[in-house]
């Protein structure tokens, strides 16, 4: 259940960084500002569950226009350093807002999260994302990320697209977080800490950067695997922190970096080999032809 | 024949540097300029400037009667001119199709909603960008090599990718920086024939930077010659050749 | 009056902690152009190394004190051959130099929690509680110290880089590392001793934050308050870490002291926030334009 909610929040990121280059560490601050909104719909407000969805991705999404009028103009390192604080921020801010239960939480929250809605939200997560991707807004945001300068001169609004991507972000980690919310029944600020947003970005690399497909089998196989591995559950981010590392300086693409797992790739693999193996085929006949006749 | 490009007391200064100071020259409409000079000279930057890359410290760039001083970057193309760049600045890691078909991004009538949920007309539409790239690619002789991933590909064709990218946005004003550099006599010969194709095809005006003498005398009507950012010459190529400081600054007594 | 002194004093003790974390950080993005993300876990492994040195191997503070800035030195020599080399080998875009620092940053607190524990440790008394009377102002022992090592190690520091060889090769890779190479520089060296500066600092910022608070595995995260001082200096700048570091320090005590303790953190934020929309470059930095 846990991973199928850490999906969304990874398929949102994996646009951002993935797809349009940028990299943010503070992405649990949106899932968050998510979770609350939620909370405080269905609980203070009385609305029901969609609604605090919908107002959960909502109000992520406009943090995070505010944030990146402020910040996407800036170069690389300072806007990773940016996201940093912003997610830091948010929780500092939440940790001392008592009204919403300040440091030591906010209990009570309606159970609403069921394996249903979390399945839903996640295949419709996948096909917008997919579609999105494949669009001239996708498009123009991989140029953004391969040459900006370039992608400038060819008329794309870097700053547009820059904003596109991390506004669909959020919103996609804002409905994370309010599935969340609904799941644990409990929120705590410390739940979206630094820790949470590395571990996301951290979900988007073992995937592989620019890989739909990738993205939600990372966040599959890496929100399973410590449920099951309960009992070494202090070696898992040191495991992780480690992998990363490893994954950096082997195999940055991740499990399929740049790769999507779709019929038609999939039926072009298989074909390749069919015809690798036939060509193999083709050149042992051949040999032996030729040995037949003592050359 | 009507000027489509003019630049009017262009100054850049960077810190306490003059990179270009106070050039006058034009582009006429249908025509194919060349900006030669010396290294250094601020050819580029002279690109840069009447593409919005940087901002001038004094002077104007006027389109089409307007006035485009400072626009920004990614304005520019919709204005109607676009570029090449001195080291190559293809998406390498697309292919060849990817890097037509992101550029085409302008000529595309569907928005966001569309996009989400695929309607119609983002079907509709999106055919036509697809449709377009492959027409371009085959006019410039790419087509066999859609599908290779940008980075492979030899020099020259990197090259006349670029070119490509450039024309899927429908200018009418192509700005080249050396186009023909790294290339031999033989590719240089064919990249001359490519660009006046491309104009009278396209009906569009060129402004090509260049270093290779040989193509810039054969295919500019019209010559600018810039030193240490100033202008220094401007006419047809026989008078550029006859011109004395131009020869004493710049052409030598040789080939380049 | 004397209230507002002394919280100048405090913001100055801080601020000086500070300022050798912004530093170590800084140098390592002058040279090599990249956030080094792991510096708040050698900050960590610092403290932990003098907490160790006192507690278990009985050493006297000095010699603790040498064992903890050694120990990091060589631990941010080892992080940078482990997880940058070989990306720097294959000049590999800078954001992979991020995750992994990233990586790096996750496992150095992790293996502490794993191994050692979570729980907080106090640094025995090793200079004593008592303060030192300075007009209406009282400094403690602990701060004056913690202030003079900061502006002798900095003083040294710049004189380094200013006056030595390997000072000016320093620098040199700062302003155009491949430059720099084709003159002869070992750029590889440079890198290595950067990193073991950054690391010397580290340390010795993190024994002096372990003694002036307690030891845990998080003292990491306080450096992304150096990194927000550093930016606020302007990044890339020396004197700017410095600067931005006590002013922070300052700052954020006046704040705390002032308005609420509750805002002490966020104002950090706060500051970072304003300087990235007002002023990227930050007090001291420079600007560069794109070359087309």
């Amino acid at each position: 259940m846990l991973s199928g909610i850490n999906l969304i929040a990874v398929l949102g990121l994996s646009l951002l960084t993935g797809f349009a280059g940028l990299f943010s560490f503070g992405h649990a601050g949106f899932m968050a500002i998510g979770a609350y909104s939620a909370a405080i719909c269905t609980t203070i407000l009385k609305l029901p569950f969609a609604v605090g969805i919908a107002a959960g991705g909502a109000t992520a999404a406009g943090a995070s226009w505010l944030i990146g009028r402020a910040t996407l103009k800036l170069k690389g390192d300072y806007f990773c350093i940016a996201t940093l604080g912003f997610g830091e921020a948010i929780r500092l801010i939440l940790d001392n807002f008592q009204g919403l239960g300040g440091a030591r939480g906010w209990p009570g929250i309606p159970p609403s999260t069921t394996i249903w809605n979390i399945l839903i939200l996640d295949v419709i997560g996948v096909a917008l994302l997919a579609n999105l991707v494949r669009s001239r807004h996708g498009r123009n945001m991989i140029a953004v990320r391969e040459e900006e300068l370039a992608a400038q001169v060819a008329g794309i609004d870097v700053f547009k697209y820059k904003m596109l991507a991390l506004v669909v972000s959020a919103a996609y980690a804002g409905v994370a977080g309010s599935l969340l919310a609904h799941y644990m029944t409990f929120i705590q600020p410390k739940m979206f800490s630094m820790v949470k947003s590395t571990e996301l970005t951290i979900i988007v690399i073992f995937g592989g950067l620019g890989s739909i497909s990738g993205s939600v089998l990372g966040a599959v196989v890496l929100t399973f695997l410590p449920e099951l591995l309960r009992a070494v559950d202090k070696w898992r981010l040191v495991v992780y922190g480690l992998a990363v590392i490893g994954i950096m300086i082997g195999r940055p693409r991740g499990l399929m970096g740049g790769f999507e797992l779709t019929p038609a790739s999939l039926r072009r693999h298989f074909a390749d080999r069919k015809e690798a193996k036939a060509a193999k085929a083709a050149q042992v006949a051949e040999d032996a032809e030729l040995g037949k006749d003592g050359l | 024949m009507s000027d489509i490009l003019q630049v009017r007391g262009l100054t850049k200064r960077f810190g306490g540097l003059a990179a270009v100071s106070e050039v006058d020259f034009s582009v006429r409409e249908g025509g194919i300029a060349g900006l030669i000079g010396p290294n250094g000279a601020g050819k580029t930057t002279i690109f840069n400037l009447i593409t919005g890359v940087y901002k001038v410290t004094a002077g104007a760039v006027t389109f089409e009667g307007k006035d485009i001083t400072d626009t920004e970057p990614y304005k520019i193309a919709d204005i109607g001119i676009t570029r090449t760049f001195q080291n190559i600045r293809l998406f390498k890691n697309l292919t060849v199709f990817d890097n037509v078909l992101t550029a085409c991004h302008a000529s595309a009538g569907y928005g966001l909603f569309d996009s989400l949920v695929r309607t119609p007309r983002f079907r509709r539409e999106e055919k036509v960008l697809r449709d377009k790239s492959i027409e371009l690619l085959s006019i410039l002789g790419l087509a066999d090599r859609k599908d290779a991933i940008a980075n492979g590909l030899p020099y020259g064709l990197q090259r006349r990718l670029e070119i490509t990218r450039a024309l899927a946005l429908d200018p009418r004003l192509l700005l080249l920086d050396e186009p023909a550099a790294g290339m031999n006599p033989d590719e240089t010969e064919q990249l001359m024939r490519l660009i006046a194709d491309i104009r009278d095809r396209f009906k569009l005006s060129v402004l090509v930077i260049e270093h290779h003498m040989d193509l810039v005398m054969r295919l500019c009507e019209h010559i600018v010659v810039l030193n240490f950012g100033q202008k220094l010459a401007d006419g047809t190529p026989d008078a550029i050749r006859g011109d004395k400081c131009v020869i004493e600054a710049y052409l030598g007594g040789g080939d380049e | 009056m004397a209230q507002f002194l002394q919280q100048m004093v405090n913001g100055l003790s801080i601020g000086s902690v500070y300022a050798l974390m912004a530093v170590g950080y800084s140098l390592v993005y002058s040279v090599m152009n990249f956030s080094n993300f792991a510096h708040g876990g050698v900050i960590m492994f610092g403290a932990y190394f003098g907490f160790f040195g006192i507690t278990l191997l009985k050493l006297p503070f000095p010699a603790a004190f040498v064992l903890a800035f050694v120990g990091t030195a060589i631990l941010a020599v080892l992080i940078e051959r482990i997880a940058y080399k070989p990306l720097r080998e294959r000049k590999a875009p800078f954001l992979y130099f991020i995750i992994s620092a990233m990586g790096a940053s996750i496992f150095l607190e992790n293996i502490i929690i794993a191994t050692i524990g979570p729980t907080f440790r106090t640094y025995p008394d090793v200079f004593g509680r008592s303060s030192i009377a300075l007009g209406p102002v009282a400094v403690g022992r602990l701060d004056l110290i913690m202030f003079a090592v900061s502006a002798v190690c900095l003083t040294g520091l710049v004189l380094f880089v200013e006056k030595t060889r390997m000072g000016r090769a320093i620098q040199a890779s700062a302003y155009n590392m491949k430059a720099a190479a084709l003159m002869g520089v070992n750029t590889d060296r440079v890198v290595m001793i950067v990193f073991a500066i950054g690391g010397m600092l580290a340390g010795i910022a993190g024994v002096f934050f372990g003694m002036k608070y307690t030891v845990y595995p998080q003292i990491g995260n306080i450096t992304t308050k150096s990194f927000v001082a550093a930016v606020f200096g302007g990044l890339g700048s020396l004197p700017g870490a410095v600067l931005g570091s006590i002013l922070l320090g300052i700052i954020e005590t006046l704040v705390a002291g002032y308005l609420s303790s509750q805002f002490r953190d966020l104002i950090a934020f706060v500051i970072l926030i304003g300087v990235l929309v007002f002023r990227p470059t930050g007090i001291m930095g420079k600007t560069t334009e794109d070359k087309a």
